[in-house]
């Protein structure tokens, strides 16, 4: 009896060993620690990627339950149409011009609550919120917001003040080019906070002792500007461009809300036109194969980016 | 080259109740070509005031006058300095040579060619000439240094200001540099202020050190008259390692009490003694502890604690009563932790200082040169 019990105890020490070693094995293995964020990009990034590549190989529609694969011939169409093209334009200029004045304006506020906290003056706590929270509205929301504001009588925000300036009522959304003007000011409006929130934090990299340096050294405000802060910063300018760039290319809710791509289509960004695509002309596999353009002009532009503005050294 | 003077010189940071005196009304004269040591404890104001000359802060209240001429209120840049800061403070983007010629292409109107030479021969004076080309992270601590005191050098300014430039080396390379700094400097006689919070640094390379503590000047002199005359006891504790032996003691006429023993003054000392205050300090540095047989008048009892051999001399660690104090012997004298020893401090060499002000009343009978005293 007396031996039957050690045995078992004996047993149960061996079981409990076993199973604490495969636990430490499988705590161990780097596998157990990537698997959950693997699985997770594998269901939410990668099968929409995938399954937006195989569907823009295909004549798929929202109103024909039967598609076929059709090869290049989505894409072939895509790119002889005439409106993809007048699309990209826009897309460009509406990228373009916010990229710049969102890094212009965000350097230049950076710089100033920089300037002001060094300084330890009042009121760059609330300029940082105040610019922040434009960052956290949702782009529906800033797209309605300007709509409001933009409003072409005499009773719509901007035009009341420019009305009482002695100015005449400005056609902000149905005039076509004031129209994409309208909206790179309120995409401007919106991603500028990102660009200081970035550069600011770029900022603070910037030791202080090197401006001290360069104080010594004899250079300008303008010159410890351009010789010191700026190649200091450019590892963060060039993630911020990066990202506001993909950002702004992908921007599709707030231009749906203010103009939703009008007039005419004056406004209607890459972005937008593959939403019209799928959801007004119901043509999937069209609107996969913009996806899948905009895909690779992200990608593209990420690899411009890294090889042209940062070289292969960083410091 | 320039001389330098700095009068009453005041720097306050904040206001209101917020407010903080980092230097407290300094006044400091550098000869042209002299090499003063700041040195001090940390948040003495030694660095600030060394800012408050670049340029880099502004002043509260005071002057500073570079040949005679006000600077205050200038730019760093008009203000023919050059700094070194402690952590080099190099363009990380930058190559040595271009860290080198950045002040040169800012301030001066010399061509690219012009400025080229300047650089190389600077460096070739550093022995840096075969880093010229390397960025700050290619380099290791001392060539860092070096490249650092290389553009200071080509701007070939009126006076050098250093801020503590050693402190990030090893103890070995930080000997080897002290020693080419002061190679450097004499070669150049360029004016130069160096800030250090190290006394060694102080004592083996100033012409003259100015000692500061909570933003006030305590002493200027050369190192020889600090170590040996010092104006207080925070002069006497700072400078020196290790430091004086201060012991708390109450004079009867021309005794000195202390609780485990009295020292007897010779009448000609006790009337050297410059105050009227009854509550001094006796202060002693520890290689002028003499051990003795136990004979000797003023001889008391030690008990050693620990000792620290340094070859040449050893460091004893002693308990006299509740009361800590080291005392340096030579080398070969052999003593043991729990040892009682039998000690006597030489009149000629011990400094007595106010209990309640600090101010030295008798320092110990001067030992120094001619030349010495008549700095």
């Amino acid at each position: 009896m007396a031996t039957e019990t050690s045995r078992t105890r004996h047993y149960a020490t061996v079981a409990r060993s076993r199973v604490s070693r495969l636990g430490s094995a499988v705590q161990e293995h780097p596998l157990t620690w990537l698997l959950p964020a693997a699985i997770f990009l594998c269901v939410f990034l990668l099968y929409p990627l995938v399954e937006a590549f195989r569907m823009s190989f295909t004549n798929m529609s929202l109103i024909e339950p039967d598609y076929s694969y059709v090869g290049l011939d989505t894409f072939s169409r895509v790119f002889n149409s005439s409106d993809f093209w007048s699309m990209t334009r826009i897309t460009v200029i509406f990228v373009g011009v916010s990229v710049v004045l969102q890094i212009g304006l965000g350097m230049i506020l950076a710089l100033a609550i920089d300037y002001g906290v060094r300084r330890g003056l009042y009121g760059s706590i609330v300029t940082r919120i105040s610019v922040l929270s434009a960052w956290v509205i949702p782009g529906i929301v800033i797209g309605i917001l300007w709509k409001i504001m933009l409003i072409e009588t005499r009773y719509g925000v901007i035009n009341y003040i420019i009305v009482r300036l002695g100015g005449d009522v400005v056609s902000f959304l149905s005039d076509g080019q004031m129209a994409l003007l309208s909206t790179i000011m309120a995409n401007t409006w919106r991603g500028t906070a990102f660009s200081m929130i970035m550069l600011y934090a770029g900022l603070q990299q910037v030791p202080e002792y090197l401006q001290d340096a360069a104080r010594i050294d004899g250079a300008s405000p303008l010159q410890r500007f351009r010789h010191i802060t700026i190649p200091l910063l450019m590892p963060v300018l060039f993630i911020n461009l990066v990202l506001i760039t993909i950002y702004t290319v992908n921007t599709f809710d707030m231009v749906l809300a203010l103009t939703g791509g009008g007039p005419g289509r004056a406004t209607e960004v890459l972005a937008l036109f593959m939403y019209f695509e799928a959801f007004n002309r119901f043509n999937l596999g069209t609107a996969a194969a913009i996806a899948v353009v905009m895909l690779l002009v992200n990608v593209v532009m990420t690899v411009i980016y890294i090889k042209y503005l940062l070289g292969e050294e960083e410091f | 080259m320039a001389a330098l003077d700095i009068d009453g010189l005041v720097k306050r940071f904040g206001t209101g109740g917020d407010e903080i005196v980092a230097v407290d009304d300094v006044d400091v004269s550098i000869d042209d070509g002299d090499f003063l040591v700041l040195v001090g404890p940390s948040g003495c104001g030694k660095s600030t005031t060394l800012r408050c000359i670049a340029g880099l802060e502004e002043v509260t209240e005071g002057d500073i006058r570079l040949d005679g001429e006000s600077i205050v209120g200038r730019k760093p840049m008009d203000r023919d300095i050059a700094m070194v800061f402690q952590n080099y403070a190099l363009y990380p983007h930058m190559t040595a040579r271009e860290n080198m010629s950045f002040g040169l292409k800012m301030t001066s109107d010399l061509s690219k060619g012009e400025i080229e030479e300047i650089v190389e021969d600077t460096a070739r004076m550093m022995g840096i000439e075969d880093l010229l080309e390397k960025k700050p992270r290619e380099l290791s601590g001392g060539q860092q240094q070096r490249v650092a005191l290389g553009r200071a050098i080509v701007r070939d300014p009126a006076v050098f200001l250093m801020d503590e430039p050693l402190s990030n080396l090893d103890a070995k390379l930080r000997t080897t540099m002290r020693t080419e700094l002061q190679n450097l400097q004499q070669k150049l006689e360029t004016t130069t202020v160096y800030v250090t919070h190290d006394q060694t640094e102080a004592m083996t390379m100033g012409d003259r050190i100015a000692i500061l503590n909570g933003g006030k000047l305590q002493q200027i002199g050369t190192p020889l008259e600090c170590y040996h005359q010092p104006t207080n006891q925070f002069v006497a504790g700072f400078i020196g390692a290790p430091s004086m032996n201060f012991l708390e003691v109450t004079r009867e006429g021309t005794r000195l009490d202390h609780a485990e023993f009295s020292y007897r003054l010779s009448e000609a000392t006790a009337e050297r003694i410059d105050s009227e205050t009854t509550e001094l300090v006796l202060g002693i540095r520890p290689e002028d502890i003499e051990l003795v047989d136990g004979e000797e008048p003023n001889a008391f009892r030690a008990t050693v604690d620990v000792t620290e051999p340094m070859g040449d001399s050893t460091h004893v660690s002693l308990s006299i009563g509740d009361q800590q104090c080291t005392a340096t012997v030579d080398g070969d004298v052999i003593v043991s932790p729990g040892e009682e020893l039998w000690l006597t401090f030489p009149e000629d060499r011990i400094h007595l200082f106010d209990a309640e002000s600090g101010v030295a009343v008798k320092n110990r009978e001067a030992s120094l040169t001619g030349s010495e005293m008549a700095l």
